[in-house]
């Protein structure tokens, strides 16, 4: 075993850690000590985004002409970044459906043009993207989404309604899975088309979640005109595109040091409340240590399948099941320990942490839901990973 | 970065699973539970032919000179075969005890001894010494039956008692995991003066502890795996309502909520072998936290397993029970999950 890093990362060690130091004003923390006036957040969030891009610590391996920093993919420099941010306590930036799950999915399929017009933006901040999957009667069943696009000339007419779209209100762009061939099977006759939030025929309405923010939104298409030029791959590659994209979702809902700050965060609690000397709180916190230990070294290991490009089998397919289900555990005890003051919401007065606290025990419950329900999760886990076999389609009625 | 296993510990952990599959298989293991004593005396010496008995044990002495990381290799793998051996006492706790200790002709006898296979020690932690005079009764001492003798520790220093002196009154208990079994041991005033002095710190009486509470961690986990395995193939072939029941989405559920439990035990496991074979301080807390985990998350994982099999796993004839019985004795010895994590606790929160 061979968990050192080498010294030659050292210098990237000291370069990230004057990165820091210079940009000490704008840096986001991370975990649960961020908070406050929303548009006050947001402009420091984006204009902490833009410096991360242009020092290459967000989107490293972007080409150069699609102004990253052309960077080899290189999963210790990864680590190595992601390890001097934590010990620092500051944000690796916006893990949002643009940065994390657009440009990896472009990078993969997109026309030469699409790459250069849209990469940059994105990654600076500059671009706020909303994913258009879901459907009303679309959830796990995706492939059975009905929003249809009809070719006219060089544009696609799109009618149909998306719904669970998250800061669609926000964006500035979509990407959307539609059905452009009526008869090419269930999985054959959808396109991956990108469109402007601004274009006429579409309708955002907020949808008010549990945490109390309006992030979901449903998106009605009224006869909504897109260029035909806009598909990313090709028309009715769109399932392959779309979930080659999911696969990224699958990825940003398991990062590991994200939870381990939090955990942190849950022993400052514990330590002012007195209650790390509760043998009670102290088996309930130990119980998560463990969890949280072995996810955390369950990245390293499938960390080195990547740098020895072996296949991880189910050791991948369980990491968003168990880290949703980790950081929901995380923030319950956190909520717990605060007794009366976990009902306390953003806002109030006496409330701890900007609120975080209360916004992520139901925000991690959302995302043990979103990108995949736990069951959905489960059967894939059941299925590829221990090869059990599918459920038998029910008879036709 | 390497994290996981070299190519070495994988061709051991293979040459120690295709051993135990020859070997070891379930009958023979359900021939040692069925018997009155539960002993497999051949046991012993076929696992010191394989270098099983010797890897944490020095190559002058007949051993491989390995660390903990291997002998995690040879537990968890003794654990998914059930193997009717106490390794973490006769095989990592017995031998680390007297590494430790002074330098000797005796200590090398003792570790060559146990490298063989030939020589099996049943170690009793705070043993109880007072003014010269061993007198009183130790519980659940692994083996104790048919040790050859006794390694008493008290305060760090070590004393070996042939199991034959007069005054050791040595009674079976009878256990729920028939694989492994456990003894009382009375003394009844017996000089010290009869036994050995072989020296010894307690730190080094402190590693030997922890590396044992791994080797039960990795057990434990062998055998969840094990359970999870013959369960996940039983759901595979077994039909209800005209239907393969492993496509049934509880009968899944549960398969993939113990897989997606027990994977990342492995890591944990990994990380705390490797710690304390770099001789990490991270040991003080990760070797109590691990066996605290690990034996917990296996406890859960044969308990869910159990269940696939419906009916039949209720049943001794089912192999299920083996292993749902081991991990149970695994998180018993040793320190108790709930108590290893106060233990832990201690170490990072004070």
């Amino acid at each position: 075993m061979d968990t050192s890093i080498g010294s030659e990362y050292d210098s990237l060690r000291e370069e990230i850690r004057s990165f820091l130091t210079a940009n000490e004003d704008v840096a986001v923390p991370a975990g649960p000590g961020f908070g406050g006036d929303a548009s006050q957040v947001r402009a420091r969030t984006l204009e902490w985004q833009k410096r991360l891009f242009d020092a290459g610590y967000a989107g490293r391996t972007i080409p150069k002409r699609y102004g990253g920093a052309g960077h080899e993919p290189d999963a210790l420099a990864s680590l190595v970044i992601e390890e001097e941010f934590q010990n620092a306590g500051i944000s690796l930036g916006m893990e949002n459906q643009g940065t994390g799950m657009f440009v990896p999915t472009l990078l993969h399929f997109g026309r030469e043009d699409q790459k250069q017009e849209l990469i940059r933006p994105t990654m600076r901040g500059e671009l706020i993207w909303c994913q258009g999957y879901s459907e009303p009667g679309s959830g796990s069943d995706l492939a059975s989404l009905r929003t249809s696009a009809v070719l006219d000339g060089d544009e696609y007419v799109i009618n149909g309604q998306k719904i669970w779209t998250s800061g669609a209100r926000e964006a500035d762009m979509m990407f959307a899975l539609i059905r452009t061939e009526a008869d090419a099977g269930k999985h054959g006759g959808i396109s991956y088309i990108v469109l402007s939030m601004d274009t006429p025929g579409l309708d955002v309405r907020p949808l008010m979640t549990m945490t109390g923010d309006a992030s979901f939104n449903e998106v009605f298409f009224t006869d909504v005109r897109v260029p035909a030029m806009n598909v990313v791959g090709r028309p009715g590659q769109g399932w392959e595109v779309g979930t080659y994209t999911l696969r990224f979702e699958r990825n940003m809902l398991g990062r590991s040091s994200t939870t381990e700050s939090y955990l942190a965060g849950c022993v400052d609690i514990l330590r002012e409340t007195g209650l790390i000397d509760s043998p009670v709180y102290r088996d309930r916190l130990l119980k998560l240590e463990g969890r949280v230990q072995a996810m955390k070294y369950h990245q390293l290991r499938l960390l080195t399948d990547r740098l020895k490009k072996r296949d991880s089998g189910a050791g991948g397919l369980i990491v968003k099941l168990n880290s949703c289900q980790l950081n929901y555990d995380v923030c319950a005890l956190a909520i717990d320990a605060m007794a009366e003051r976990g009902v306390l919401k953003r806002g109030s007065k006496h409330v701890r942490d900007y609120g975080n606290w209360q916004r992520n025990y139901m925000y991690a419950l959302g995302l043990i839901i979103g990108g995949g329900t736990a069951q959905i999760q489960k059967n894939i886990i059941g299925e590829r990973g221990l090869g059990l076999p599918r459920e038998p389609k029910p008879a036709a009625a | 970065m390497d994290f996981g296993l070299t190519q070495p510990q994988e061709l051991l952990r293979d040459s120690i699973a295709r051993f135990l599959a020859q070997d070891v298989g379930i009958e023979r293991v359900r021939r040692a539970m069925d018997s009155d004593s539960g002993r497999d005396e051949a046991i012993h010496g076929q696992l010191g032919d394989q270098g099983i008995t010797g890897l944490l044990i020095d190559m002058d002495l007949g051993g491989s000179e390995l660390g903990m990381q291997e002998a995690a290799i040879a537990a968890q793998e003794l654990g998914r075969a059930a193997a009717p051996v106490n390794f973490h006492s006769s095989y990592v706790l017995a031998p680390l005890l007297i590494a430790g200790a002074d330098a000797g002709e005796r200590r090398s006898a003792l570790l060559g001894g146990i490298a063989e296979g030939r020589t099996l020690l049943t170690p009793i932690l705070d043993a109880p010494i007072e003014n010269g005079r061993i007198d009183g009764s130790v519980l659940y001492l692994p083996d104790a039956a048919w040790a050859d003798a006794f390694l008493l520790e008290d305060g760090g220093s070590l004393h070996l008692l042939d199991a034959t002196t007069q005054g050791i009154d040595v009674e079976p208990l009878q256990t729920v995991d028939d694989t492994r079994r456990v003894a009382e041991v009375t003394f009844s005033d017996v000089d010290l003066g009869a036994a050995q002095n072989l020296g010894g710190n307690s730190d080094s009486t402190r590693r030997a502890v922890h590396a044992a509470q791994i080797a039960l961690a990795a057990d434990a986990l062998g055998a969840a795996q094990k359970g999870l395995h013959i369960a996940v193939e039983y759901a595979k072939e077994r039909k209800q309502f005209d239907r393969i029941i492993g496509s049934f989405q509880a009968v899944k559920h549960m398969c993939a909520e113990v897989l997606a439990e027990v994977e990342p035990v492995q890591s944990l496991l990994w990380h705390t072998a490797d710690a304390w074979d770099g001789g990490s301080d991270e040991i003080d807390h990760l070797a109590p936290l691990l066996k605290a985990h690990a034996t917990d998350v296996a406890n859960h994982a044969v308990t869910m397993t159990t269940q696939v099999f419906g009916g039949i796993g209720f049943t001794h004839e089912c192999d299920m029970h083996i292993f749902y019985k081991r991990a149970g004795y695994d998180r018993q010895i040793l320190g108790n999950p709930t108590a290893l994590r106060e233990q832990a606790a201690a170490v990072m929160y004070g």
